[in-house]
């Protein structure tokens, strides 16, 4: 362990100890030893997969290890409870948020106070409401207490998350991937709030598997690869590629992918004005219109929430259109009807995988049917010899680890569950394919994956639309660019930088640059 | 005037809308912390059967008698519940199926006819029962005096449980506390909430509630012990709850509603009134009306803003999230 | 010492066979301490009620005709619930059926018709009554989303009444008006002999009679279990059945399930009825103390969801707990209470329940425990 410790006068706030955990399957954690100072900002470095999001559950009470010890300011600690944590000033920011939807902030506030307004038998409605504003403008964390947090946006939500461990005081704030849901630059923003937050004395641990950032907030880092520790580094001394080195273990290419010309300006798939309703009845698509021509791969850049799941649904056939038409080849395709889209030859990856993508308890061949068992079908009845050899043949092809293809979907790993949905999806006769969010949480190995899948499907001709909240992807991969907000496609210039496209996504149009 | 249709709907409306608003409260407290109880038919029953029982065998004043058998009923109505409680909560079983057992358990052809048989309750009428409380004259006032003063005091003691359940729910800390246990499990246990302990908790006190119910009928309503007595009044409550969006002084509005649309045919008769082709249609009114509300309740805007507790029917597991 | 309660990765079937008997075996126990409660002998009823329910002369006859109707309110339950259709209307679409049937079998039984006509007409006509019913509540969730618990079980007081109504309440044509006993007791009209079901009888365990409902339910039960295996309908009621979102991917048009769901389940209720009709009471029983306090449609359920579902598994049970009501309304007097049958039926089924926590999950006691080589699942990170 390369070791390059803080001065500190005294006990490092936070110190992990040959922490072990251990899942049905699988090893999460395997021995891990982490120290975080006082008034730092600590990143917690390590790819989707190597154990970084159980490690903080465990600091935080949620889990319990099964080996190792955890020390606070040099004390030994042992929650058995988040409760524990949160009295004993270690709160975390999750991935997925721990509000109550139907609450305001205000009342969310309250659920989680042990000291003062929350100890009183009656709650008065008002009673946090000066603390809130108090807070939000410290901390540039504007929110309204009485609103109720359905209504907020994520970033909103993200911010109440942030002021609830605030408001409780915490000494030690852990945040588990916060960017993922922000626009570059609320993500900058919600580091200069971290920054100040260290700087007042308290400690921050940064959970996160993109490189930029880490090196952006960090005074040290500490990078987990498959469950143990392999170092901790000063981040002034580290470079994105020493960095990505200890993160994976090898070095790894910078997929990207050739630029080629693109013919036939007509479009295998072509969306014309394109309208669609979200779940509540809001518009969530508006006016959307674009053509991909066969072997171009379009990749939609955007912060989730702004119409892409929308608009994917809508084209795939899984969502009603309010308007507008959607063309494979120069043929329509009937309005929300999925099995049409299908064999108009439209393949669609969902970003639930699943939940949507795969049936969960229904068995492995049974999903790699999901879409065409009625071809294989004869007449109403199903052939199951046949479907039972067809799975075993993708198993084989696709590298699935799965024990046989009886098992229940819901067993397998994220990287093979979408193994699963590739294997089905890319085969046959496919025109058009819409990918959504196709490497979200999946580690290195299993990314590489499917973006050579990806390639391989442009190469045979099919056009591509992919949606992806990973910029890094979406640069990788594209032919052209466009930037989805709040339901209306733009066109992103070639050659655009990272931070106008990052503008562009927060709904801003860059003014014309002077210089390359 | 005091005997006009609409006054006497009302006044009955109220009356056997009460062991209705009764089961209607105690399974809402359980719908709130996430937990679906459909055995309210079954634990009705039980302290319908056990009340009366009870007023039977004990010998002491009327006052205590009666108290005590509604202390009884509510026992026995925990009791089941925690049949329920156990096997959803803890071992994580169907709430649906748990419930339908519950029911067909503790009902009509299980351990209440099997109490209710065994302790030869059956055509005896009661010795005690609940009877008004005001004097004669403000009975007698008009549409005030059966409406409001001519009922006996568990009509009364159901509207102070109506305004605490809605004080608790909206103005205390338990009260946001269960609340969040039935919105988002995972949110409560993160603040230090014993999602189990509040979980186990309501749904005992729904019990505890529609065990007095089922008492209001065999020692208010028709005081006497007959098996069945109840005739789906559990089921009718349960769509209560989903008709008053959870809230409990909608529940008291929708039971006197009910309560009158049950009124009904016995009055229609009585005064010779033919409200449809056939008797029939009056029998069934209570069961359709409830249907069409329910179809209207379910469809539309209505579900999304003021919808079911999130988590309701779904067991809560720390180590899975 | 800590006990964790994980969830298996892999269900291994003996533990699916094992665990059901064991619930039995379990609540047999329970009951026992019950009946001791009550100063009963356990032992003694236990061995009363299988030679009510089994053993004696003439038992099995008796067995079968409870028996019959639980098969069908069972499958019934099974295809809708399997797909997590809560239908509990069973018990409506029972009667439905057999008002239905029976009109069927009076109309065309008294014209003399060619010998099968009037029989197959009732099984129509059954199924027809059972799943018109059953699409009430059908198509109020699929078009409306209303939840179908509460809408079917409403609808079984309302056939209720209406069966009620046919017969005490109006002179209707299901009514028998002739004849003394008419005036005295309202009846159904009774079946004219061309419309009665046959039975056939086994020369085993002294000559038992199999009604034709009971190779009807077999049959029923085999078309539920190839439909829900063998066929794309039933690959897309699993799907529908696993998640809905799921569903709308793979093209399952979700309304026209739902209905189809529903109408199936209906119509093997109805037949059931029907089944009520021919085999056994050869009349329309509107009598509210009759086949309405029985309850066949809700003990249905318990047998369905003992059997977890599956058709044949259902039949079985629908047999066993068919012998338990025989027995138990057999020996009904004294020292056998009413109620004890429902009593012992619930417990079985909370057993059951409670045992199927030991199906998915697994209990571990640890202090260090070994770790386990990688398979399948991994939590995320």
């Amino acid at each position: 362990m390369t070791a390059a410790p803080l001065a500190t006068d005294g006990a490092p706030a936070l110190s992990v100890q040959a922490v072990t955990k251990r899942f049905p399957g699988v090893l999460a954690n395997d021995h891990v030893d982490f120290e975080a100072a006082a008034g730092e900002v600590h990143a917690l470095l390590g790819e989707n997969g190597a154990g970084k999001t159980t490690l903080s559950h465990i600091v935080t009470g949620l889990y319990q290890a099964d080996e190792g010890r955890i020390l606070l300011y040099g004390e030994p600690v042992a929650f058995s409870s988040p409760r524990e944590a949160i009295d004993a000033g270690v709160c975390m920011v999750h991935q997925h948020f721990r509000l109550v939807d139907r609450f305001t902030v205000a009342e969310n506030l309250v659920l989680g106070d042990r000291r003062g307004a929350g100890r009183k038998f009656r709650i008065d409605p008002d009673a946090v409401d000066d603390q809130v504003r108090e807070l939000g403008e410290r901390y540039r964390l504007p929110v309204d207490p009485h609103a109720h947090v359905w209504q907020l946006s994520v970033g909103e939500k993200q911010r109440v998350e942030i002021l609830n461990t605030l408001y409780q005081d915490a000494r030690v704030l852990i945040l588990d991937e916060p960017t993922a849901v922000l626009t570059p630059n609320e993500a900058d923003t919600l580091f200069v709030t971290l920054r100040q937050i260290a700087a007042e004395g308290r400690t921050v641990v940064f959970i996160s598997h993109k490189l930029h950032e880490v090196k952006a907030v960090s005074d040290r880092v500490t990078v987990l690869r498959a469950g143990h520790t392999v170092a901790t580094v000063e981040t002034a001394a580290a470079t994105p590629q020493s960095l990505a080195a200890l993160m994976v273990g090898r070095e790894i290419e910078v997929v990207r992918r050739p630029k080629h010309v693109v013919e036939g300006k007509e479009g295998l798939l072509r969306v014309d004005d394109l309208w669609a309703d979200s779940d509540r009845g809001t518009p969530a698509v508006k006016g959307v219109s674009l053509r991909i021509a066969a072997g171009e791969i379009l990749a939609v850049a955007g912060v989730a929430g702004n119409g892409q799941r929308e608009l994917a649904e809508a084209i795939a056939g899984l969502r009603p259109r309010s308007k507008g038409d959607v063309l494979v080849e120069g043929r329509p395709l009937r309005n929300g009807d999925a099995r049409a889209a299908y064999e108009a030859g439209v393949g669609f990856v969902p970003e639930d995988r699943l939940g949507t993508g795969v049936s969960p308890t229904l068995s492995i061949a049974m999903n790699l049917e999901l879409r065409s068992f009625r071809r294989t079908s004869l007449g109403p009845f199903l052939r199951l010899r046949r479907m039972h050899e067809q799975a075993e043949e993708a198993i084989r092809t696709y590298d699935i680890k799965a024990p046989n293809p009886e098992a229940a979907a819901d067993s397998l790993s994220g990287g093979n569950l979408q193994k699963v949905v590739i294997a089905r999806e890319f085969s046959g006769t496919l025109r058009v394919l819409v990918v959504a969010s196709p490497t979200r949480g999946l580690d290195v190995g299993a990314v590489e994956t499917v973006h050579a899948h990806l390639l391989e499907a442009a190469d045979r001709g099919t056009a591509v639309l992919l949606i992806s909240e990973d910029l890094d992807e979406i640069l990788a991969l594209n032919d052209r660019i466009m930037v989805m907000y709040e339901g209306a496609l733009s066109e992103v210039p070639e050659g655009e930088s990272i931070e106008n496209i990052g503008l562009r996504m927060a709904g801003e149009t860059p003014a014309a640059v002077a210089s390359a | 005037m005091n005997n006009s249709l609409l006054v006497v709907l009302i006044a009955s409306g109220v009356a056997y809308g009460t062991p209705l608003l009764y089961a209607a409260l105690g399974e809402l407290l359980a719908e709130r912390s996430g937990v679906l109880n459909l055995g309210v038919e079954g634990m009705m029953l039980g302290g319908a059967v056990m009340g009366f029982w009870a007023v039977e065998r004990v010998h002491a004043g009327t006052a205590i008698t009666l108290a005590a058998a509604l202390g009884i009923a509510a026992l026995v109505g925990a009791l089941l519940a925690s049949i329920h409680a156990f096997l959803v909560i803890t071992l994580r079983a169907s709430q649906i199926v748990c419930g339908l057992t519950l029911t067909i358990f503790a009902g009509a052809v299980g351990l209440s006819s099997y109490l209710g048989n065994g302790l030869n309750l059956a055509d005896i009428p009661a010795r005690k029962t609940f009877n008004p409380v005001f004097p004669g004259g403000m009975q007698r006032l008009p549409v005030v005096g059966p409406i409001v003063f001519g009922q006996n005091i568990l009509v009364y003691l159901s509207w102070l449980c109506v305004i605490a359940i809605w004080l608790y729910l909206s103005r205390t800390r338990p009260g946001l506390n269960v609340r969040a246990v039935g919105e988002s499990p995972a949110a409560a246990d993160t603040m230090g909430i014993n999602v189990t302990a509040y979980r186990y908790a309501h749904t005992l006190a729904g019990g505890a509630f529609a065990g007095i119910a089922g008492a209001t009928i065999t020692l208010a309503l028709t005081p006497q012990w007959v098996n069945g007595i109840t005739g789906g009044a559990g089921w009718i409550a349960i769509a209560l709850v989903i008709f008053s969006f959870w809230r409990p002084e909608l529940c008291l509005v929708g039971a006197y509603f009910f309560g009158a649309l049950q009124a009904l045919a016995p009055q229609l008769q009585a005064r010779n009134i033919s409200l449809g082709p056939t008797v029939l249609w009056t029998n069934a009114l209570p069961y359709v009306m409830t249907i069409l509300v329910l179809v209207v309740v379910s469809s539309g805007t209505a579900r999304r803003r003021l919808g079911a507790p999130a988590a309701l029917g779904n067991p809560y597991v720390r180590e899975e999230h | 010492m800590h006990v964790a309660v994980e969830r298996r990765l892999r269900q291994p079937r003996w533990l699916a066979v094992v665990v059901p008997l064991g619930s039995i075996a379990f609540a047999f126990f329970v009951a026992a301490l019950v009946l001791l409660a009550t100063g009963i002998d356990p032992l003694s009823t236990y061995r009363q009620l299988f030679d009510a329910g089994f053993i004696q002369s003439g038992s099995l006859d008796q067995t079968l005709i409870t028996t019959t109707p639980l098969a069908f309110m069972g499958l019934a339950a099974a295809a809708a619930f399997r797909v997590k259709l809560y239908n509990i209307g069973a018990e409506g679409q029972m009667y439905m059926g057999a008002i239905f049937g029976s009109a069927a079998g009076l109309y065309l039984g008294g014209r003399g018709g060619a010998a099968p006509l009037p029989i197959a007409a009732m099984v129509v006509a059954g199924c027809a009554g059972g799943c018109v019913w059953a699409l009430i509540p059908g198509v109020l969730k699929a078009f409306f989303r209303t939840n179908e618990i509460l809408t079917s079980l409403l609808l079984n007081y309302v056939a209720g009444l209406i069966l009620t109504y046919l017969i005490f309440e109006s002179e209707s044509y299901w009514r028998e008006t002739k004849g003394f006993n008419a005036t005295v007791f309202p009846t159904g009209k009774p079946l004219p002999p061309s419309s009665v079901w046959p039975g056939w009888t086994l020369h085993a365990q002294g000559g038992v009679t199999v009604p034709l409902g009971a190779f009807l339910a077999v049959l029923a039960g085999v078309v539920v279990w190839g439909l829900h295996k063998r066929t794309r309908f039933g690959f897309e009621s699993q799907v529908l059945g696993d998640s809905e979102r799921a569903a709308r991917y793979a093209g399952v048009r979700i309304r026209r399930k739902i209905l189809a769901v529903m109408a199936l389940s209906g119509a093997v209720a109805g037949l059931g009825g029907a089944s009520q009709v021919g085999d056994f009471a050869h009349a329309l029983d509107g009598d509210p103390n009759g086949l309405q306090k029985i309850g066949y449609g809700y003990t249905g359920i318990v047998v369905a969801a003992l059997a977890r579902y599956n058709p044949f598994a259902t039949l079985l049970i629908a047999f066993l707990i068919g012998g338990l009501q025989n027995a138990g309304s057999t020996l009904q007097g004294p020292s056998f209470p009413a109620g004890l049958v429902g009593v012992l039926q619930g417990i079985i089924l909370f057993s059951a329940l409670g045992g199927e926590i030991l199906v998915r999950y697994r209990f571990r006691i640890s202090r260090r425990s070994k770790g386990e080589a990688a398979s399948a699942a991994e939590p995320a990170s």
